[in-house]
This record gives structure tokens, sequence and C-alpha cells, in this order.
């Protein structure tokens, strides 16, 4: 039984010096299927399980893991992570504490329409190649169509000596769809995606003009694109280009660990106005999406973070560690990609909150900018507060009106700077960017998401 | 725990797997141990200790792939797990591009990839290491604020084919790195440097802190320029992203199936200097090394580009037999979990005639790039990136340190404008080597 294994670890923990141990199973199960131009050719699945320690012993961080579930290599795990932090604490550095808070006692189940294990794997190719056959036959240019399709249900079990007694079991489906498109020697490509905590259903209500025929126009449209001007203009960003800015420009920020390490621009600015009065950011892990979940990876009960109330930076988001250090409140924030990690702060769900403004009424007051659409991959240099955001196309805005079609154009700036230049915010918010984000080698389930809104002054790469 | 006995649970799916019918198959398992200390905020932080273990199963019937994988070695759980992979493989269509996969060959021991230094050690053996870059960048200066650390892995890996491949091989990895932040008043000063290689003793902690400080510094003051266009020197650490993005877009069946902007590169040349790149896994004591790749088949060097010419692809069995050629070693496997891919080891850029010296004095006015990321989409073949980290420089002389400006492009042009390439570089993990290169005009996007 899991719960002995992790009520004997932390006992023997205590008894053995720790002054907080914390013991975590992790259990991974998931299916994929691989369709290249209307051919599964592969499918493959895969069991990820095992147990995550964490002790502190004297102000000194341990972790330890293992796949082997045995007691004896629990308790030799134990002991790993007892005298890795005994070792370093001879060493002056960062103190390990955490907050202490009233213990959490419960058991999570999110339920799904359509359990994807009882869906026959042959059913779900049928499915899949009806999805993409349409964007197959969009366009004799199309090159190539590749869907990639997973489930995956994650099973979270925590126990730690406060007292805290936690298991979450969280199923996730997501299916993705990239399309080549060729004319000549010239080659682009569009890419769909679609995921959330959501079972087989998320499939079965696919209309493939709203994904894999998007991704085959995008590709095809591509191919006439023209390369961006260079410099610095108004841009407007769509609801997935808008989650990206947020979650780079805002949220990694905000992350308590990279706060009280000193990594985070914004570290020494709650209760200052960091952005125009237009902007309220907010990570909720409670909503529904790719990043929702009921208790983090200590345990705690998640609750919606407002991080920014308009324009003013009104709190961090925490970990038990970073909520002690910092004098914050832990509300579900620290998670780990699985049981071989220590649990970070993480965002969940992020996204800017609505105004209200439709995007005719934005595009009516630019004379001349870009309108970004579809997001590629961005990052952020935290502690210089320097942002990059790729976007899949763009388009010219002149006197109001969306023109040129653009392609591979990116976008960069100072966090502090651009953050005061959003002027403009729409009613129209759409969480769209379910995926995984990466920090620290860890990648973690999340989802993001804004209205269009409207950022002056942002410094805009291209070929042009 | 290097005792530890993979054979015993590969031998026993292999056994069931006899059994079934199915046209191919493979086993792979690995065992990994690994230690690191984490460095964040004001230095060590905490002790971290991993053991990781696995078995996956790749089965093909009627040229259909099914895989699954498992992290016990429980003898029915490795039977539910070949099952899964038989049932997936049944279910899955064929594929016309599959031939097959690659019998035994032998090939001569590649050394020295196992430092047994690492194999048993413990936290309290190398907390030095990341001590001595902390106080390395405090002897440079005090109070910064950090992020980094130090690991060192061992691991254990063990394959066997239903075509005869019956193979065993051990390694072992270290690396370090560590960024400093400096503040005064708003203005920051914050770089980064790293290491890592086989052996423990391929990590100098001493030079790592020193430079990443002194870096740091430099980067005070960082200032906008106006777009334009102008000369780009990267330092082998851009280099190593411009040259790597090539040869990922080379290799494996997205190069053959021709969706990388590589494609069509073969025979062609796509710079006008002397440029040569090799790919060797077989360089003892290299990070990137080993004996057979990830599905058996020997190592060799491969000459990947001379005289500016491409000449070849990178190979697993898949991506060669759609094109009818050898595989060139280069699959890669991600452990146990079945997945194989194509793509290079060690990558070594041949060095060019000028110091960098030189070069930075043949350039009035360019940017010197410390950092970036020189990936383009692998597609399209364009770029627009971000210059993390670099400085204006004039005659030689660095001005100072750059902001938010952007390169943008297509790889391909880049590659064209290599006028310059350095005499010296940076080797990394005993294995990759990278000059310095000029380019001799980029556009950017600034102001």
């Amino acid at each position: 039984m899991v719960e002995d294994l992790l009520r004997f670890i932390v006992e023997r923990g205590l008894a053995l010096g720790a002054n907080f141990c914390e013991a975590r199973y992790f259990e991974e199960r998931s299916n994929s299927i691989t369709v290249e131009n209307g051919i599964a050719k592969a499918m493959s699945s895969g069991i990820l399980r095992g147990i995550g320690v964490r002790v502190i012993v004297n102000g000194h961080w341990g972790f330890a893991s293992t796949n082997l579930l045995t007691k004896k290599d629990a308790e030799k795990t134990l002991r790993d992570a007892l005298s890795g932090a005994k070792s370093i604490a001879a060493y002056a550095g960062e103190e390990a504490k955490i907050l202490h808070i009233e213990p959490s006692n419960d058991r999570v189940f999110h339920r799904v329409k359509i359990s994807p294990e009882e869906v026959d794997p042959e059913y779900k190719i049928r499915r899949i190649l009806e999805i993409e056959k349409p964007a197959m036959e969009f366009s004799d240019r199309i090159k190539d169509t590749l869907i990639n399709y997973r489930d995956v249900v994650t099973r979270v079990f925590l126990h730690n000596s406060i007292g805290t007694l936690v298991e979450e079991i969280t199923p996730r489906t997501i299916i993705s769809c990239r399309v080549i498109a060729k004319e000549g020697e010239l080659m682009q490509s569009g890419h769909e995606v679609l995921g959330n905590v959501v079972g087989y259903e998320l499939i079965e209500e696919i209309r493939p003009e709203d994904f894999s025929i998007k991704a085959a126009r995008k590709a095809v449209s591509l191919l006439e694109a023209k390369a961006p001007p260079r410099g610095r203009f108004s841009v407007v960003a769509d609801p997935e280009v808008g989650g990206l800015f947020v979650h780079e420009a805002i949220g990694h920020n905000s992350e308590g660990d990279l706060v009280y390490s000193g990594q985070s621009i914004i570290a020494d600015k709650i209760g200052q106005k960091i952005a125009s009065e237009l902007v309220t950011v907010i990570d909720d892990p409670t909503m529904r999406g790719y990043g929702s979940f009921t208790y983090d990876h200590e345990g705690v009960k998640a609750r919606q973070h407002v991080i920014v109330k308009n324009g003013i930076l009104v709190r961090f988001l925490h970990s038990l560690e970073s909520a002690a250090k910092l004098g914050g409140v832990p509300e579900g924030s620290a998670r780990a990609q699985s049981h071989n990690y220590p649990p970070l702060v993480r965002m969940s769900n992020i996204y800017l909150a609505p105004g209200d403004m439709t995007l005719e009424e934005i595009l009516e007051e630019i004379d001349y900018g870009l309108y970004l659409s579809g997001s590629e991959y961005g990052y952020v240099e935290t502690e210089k507060g320097q942002f990059t955001c790729k976007v899949e196309e763009a388009w010219l805005i002149e006197k109001g009106e969306l023109t040129e079609h653009l392609r591979d154009v990116a976008i960069s700036g100072s966090i502090l700077e651009i953050l005061k230049n959003i002027k403009a915010v729409g009613r129209d918010l759409r969480l769209k960017m379910p995926g995984m984000c990466g920090k620290s080698g860890q990648s973690v389930y999340v989802d993001g998401g804004a209205p269009h809104f409207r950022i002056d002054g942002v410094i805009v790469g291209g070929r042009k | 725990m290097v005792g530890i006995d993979l054979y015993t649970p590969v031998e026993k799916a292999m056994r069931v797997l006899r059994t079934l019918d199915v046209d191919f198959y493979d086993v792979a398992a690995t065992y990994s141990r690994s230690i690191s200390i984490s460095i964040f905020g004001r230095g060590i932080r905490e002790a971290i200790s991993k053991v990781d273990i696995g078995l996956g199963v790749r089965a093909f019937k009627n040229k259909g792939l099914g895989v699954a994988y498992t992290q016990s070695l429980d003898e029915s759980d490795i039977e539910e797990t070949v099952r899964r992979a038989v049932k997936y493989a049944r279910a899955a269509q064929p594929d016309p591009y599959f031939k097959g996969i690659p019998g035994p060959s032998r090939a001569q021991r590649v050394p020295e990839l196992c430092d047994k230094e690492i194999v048993d050690l413990t936290i309290e053996e190398t907390i030095k290491i990341p001590r001595n870059m902390i106080d390395a960048c405090e002897c440079v200066r005090r109070g910064g604020m950090y992020r980094g650390g130090f690991s060192a892995n061992y691991t254990k890996y063990s394959l066997m084919t239903s075509t005869g491949v019956d193979i065993e091989e051990e390694k072992t990895a270290v690396s370090a790195s560590i960024q400093p932040v400096y503040r005064e008043g708003d203005d920051v000063g914050s770089s980064h440097e790293f290491d890592y290689g086989v052996r423990l003793s391929d990590i100098d902690p001493y030079w790592i802190g020193r430079r990443a400080a002194e870096k740091a510094i430099e980067q005070f003051g960082s200032k906008r320029i106006k777009s334009c266009m102008l000369p780009l020197i990267l330092s082998p650490e851009a280099s190593s992203t411009l040259f790597m993005s090539l040869l990922l877009a080379l290799s494996g069946e997205r190069a053959v199936k021709g969706r990388t902007f590589a494609s069509n590169l073969i025979g062609k040349r796509i710079t006008q200097e002397n440029l040569e790149v090799n790919d060797d896994g077989t360089i003892p004591g290299a990070i990137a090394s080993s004996t057979y790749d990830g599905e058996g088949v020997p190592r060799r060097p491969v000459k990947v580009i001379k005289d500016g010419i491409v000449l070849t692809f990178l190979h697993n069995s898949y991506s060669a037999g759609i094109i009818n050629v050898e595989s060139t070693g280069h699959a890669i496997r991600d452990g146990y979990r079945g997945h194989v891919d194509a793509g290079p080891s060690n990558v070594k850029v041949n060095p060019g005639d000028s110091t960098l010296e030189e070069i930075l004095h043949e350039t009035k006015r360019g940017i010197l790039v410390v950092n970036a990321s020189f990936s383009p989409n692998i597609v399209s073949g364009e770029l627009s990136t971000t210059i993390d980290e670099g400085f204006l420089i004039e005659r030689g002389e660095k001005v100072f340190p750059i902001k938010n400006l952007m390169v943008g492009g297509h790889i391909l042009d880049l590659y064209k404008n290599i006028d310059m390439i350095s005499k010296e570089g940076r080797i990394f993990g005993g294995g990759h080597f990278f000059p310095s290169i000029r380019i001799k005009e980029a556009r950017l996007s600034g102001e």
C-alpha cells in the first residue's frame, strides 16, 4: 500500500532527526498515438512511478527519489535525503525553512465523461484519421500532416510531517496537429493544439475546421506571407500570444522562489504600480484548463491568485518555503514534474483579465502596427527582465485594418517598461495555451490566455 | 548499486516476446544514479540524489510500431509491458518507410566513458565543487545572488534485439554551472557559465565561478541601439547553437522526409568560407561518445561539411532505410522510454586561421554575441532571436553591453555570410569543438 509506505517514511524521517519530512508518490500512466499522412504508424504507452522524499535537517534541504518501491529502498532513499542535508550543513548558503500551515486531508478524483483507457485503440485511430483527413486534402500545397495524441492520468499521493495526507488523480488529454505546406523550395508550417483536464470527449468534440483545417490553412497562407518591418511598434496580441506574454513577462517574475533568490526584476515592487491600470493578471489552478489542480505538490489547497490588480503588483506565487521567506500565504503553487524532482514555485492557468473593448475598437485606434497571432515559444531572463516571444503569424495594421500577412515575427522588450505600455484590453478572454512550462530542468502542465490587447513600443524582429 | 543486473529483466522480456507473433522487437533497460547539489539565492540550498530504473519494449507487426515502458522490473510488470507493446503494434498501421531494425556488429570499445570515481560518489565528496564556484564568484565581487549547481550521473544501459544485438554500456557525466546576479540600484549585471564532461576532473569550479562573475559585471550599463545592419562575431557558446541547429536539421526522418530547411542541402555549398564540420561519437572520454548508437550500430566519425559543402545526413536505421543507405550510427534512444530518434554526437568545427583578436580588430563596428540561441524554425529555417548577452564593438574594443537587440533572417543567409573563423575556440564535454565566427552582415532590430 502506497499510503503505508508514505507513513513509514515520514515517521522514520522524524525519528532519524528530520525537522520536516515529506514523502510524495507519483504515478503517471500515458498512451499516445503518432499519425503521419494518414497512417497511425506508432502507438505507445508508459508507466512512470516512484517516490520522492524531502527533508529539512537543521536548516538544510535534502531530497532523494527512487522508483524501487520496497520498504528497504524507501528507507535507503530517506537516508540518502537525510545524509545529503547533513553533508551540506557545514556550508552557509540559502537556509531551508517552511511555513507550518494547517494540514490537509483529502482525496480528489477529477471525473471525465469518457475514460480514454476504455476506448478501443483502433477506434481512437479511426477518429484521429478522420480529423486529419480534411487537412491532408485542404490544398495540393500540403506536404505533410502530423498528429500527436496523448492521454495521461497523473496520481499524486503526498504525506508530510505537518500531518497532510492528500491524494489527487488527474486525467488529461491533449492533441496537436502540425501541417507543412510547400511551394517550390519554400516550406511553412501551421500548428494547432487542444488540451485540458478532460477525457476522450475532447477528441469526440473536435470540429476539423477549428483544428486540423485551421493548421492547414495557416501553413498554406504563410507561404505567401511577407517579412515584418523591424523596430518599435504598437502591437495587438491575440489570446494565444497574450497568454504567452503574460506567462513570460509577469508569471515567471512572480514566482516566489525566484523572488527570494534575487532572480526577479519585480522582487521589491509589491504594492507598486508595475503596469498600466488596465492590467489585472490572475493565475488560477481552480479554473478549467490544462494547468488545473486541487492540491499542489506540497499538499496545499489551490486558490485563485490575483498577481497584478489594476496595474498594482499585489502578490507573488508561493511554496511553503517562499511564503516563509517573503511573508506570504501559500495557496497552492508548488509543483514538481514527477517523484524525481523537488517541487518548485510554478504557474498554473495564467491569464490577463478581460477589459471592455471589442477587437474592432482596439484596432480602430491604431494607425500603423502589427496584429500578432499564435504562439510558438517564449522565454524570459527574469533577473534582467528581458523577454522574447516568437509568434506564428502576424498582419500589418494600417489605419485600423489588417492588411499584409506576415511571418517569422518575434517580439522582445524590457518587462517594466512594456507593462506600462498596455493601452487597450479586450473583452474576449480565452484560455488557449495548453502545454508544458520548463523551469530548472522540470516541465509541468500549464495553460494561459488573454483577451486581445494592445501594447505600444514593442521591439519587433524580422527579416526585412 | 553498480552491480545492478539489467540482463535478467531484459532477457525475461525477450523470452516473452519470442512466444508472441511479432516481426521485430527490441528491449532496452537503463539504471541511473545521480547526485546533485543546487545553488540558489545566497548559496548552496539543497542536496539531491536520484535512482531511476526502467525497461522499454518496441515491437513491430506488419510495419506498425508498438512501444511500452515501465519503471518496475517485477516479472509480472515486465510481462504486462511486453503485452501492451505487442497489442499496440498490432493496432498500429503499416509504416511504408519501415525496413527493419539493425543486426549485430562488432565495434572497438570506445574507452574512458565511465569515471569509476563517480559511480559511488557521495554528496559529501562533491560539496567542494559548488562551494568553490561560489567562492570564485565572491573573489571577483561579493554579495551576488546565485542560481546553478553541480551534478554527477552514472548510467548503465542494456539493449537486446530480435536481430541479435546484445550490448551493455556504462557511462558517467558531470556538469556544473553558476549564474551570479549583481544589482546597483535598478541596474543588473548578470551572466552564466558552465562546463560538463565525463570525468570529475573535467570540471574546474574556480574557472567557472570566476568567469561567470567577470562576465556578469561587464553587463552593467547595457543600452539599446537602433535597428541596423552590422557584422556579428559569435563566441564559441553562440556559434555552437548555429552549428547544432544545422546538424539537427540534417538528422533522421525529418531531414530525409523533406521537413527541414536542410533537407535539400546535400551536395550544396552553404558558405563561402572553408568550413569543415565533423561528427565523431568515438572520441575517448567525450560526453556524446559511445561504442554503439541507440540501436546497437557502431559509432563512427562522419564528415558532415567539407569546403562549405554539405555531404551527408545523420541517420538512424529508419531514416537510412528511406533512402536505401546504411545507418551512420546516429540513433538516439530516449533511455528506456522506447522512442528512437537521430541526432549529432560530438560535433567538431575545424578552426580557421584568424585569432579572435584579429577578427575583432578587423571589425570596425559590430556586435560581439556572447550568448544567444541561433535556433531557427526547423521547417522554414527562418530565425528571429534576441541577443541575450552581447556588446557593441568598435575597432576591436567593447563599447558597451547591448540589450533588447534581435537578429532576424534565414539561417542559411547567416551561413552564407560567415567570412572569418577563429583559430582558437572552446572544447565542450571533452568532444565538441566550436570556434568563434564572424558573420559579415546581419539584420538587427532595436530602437
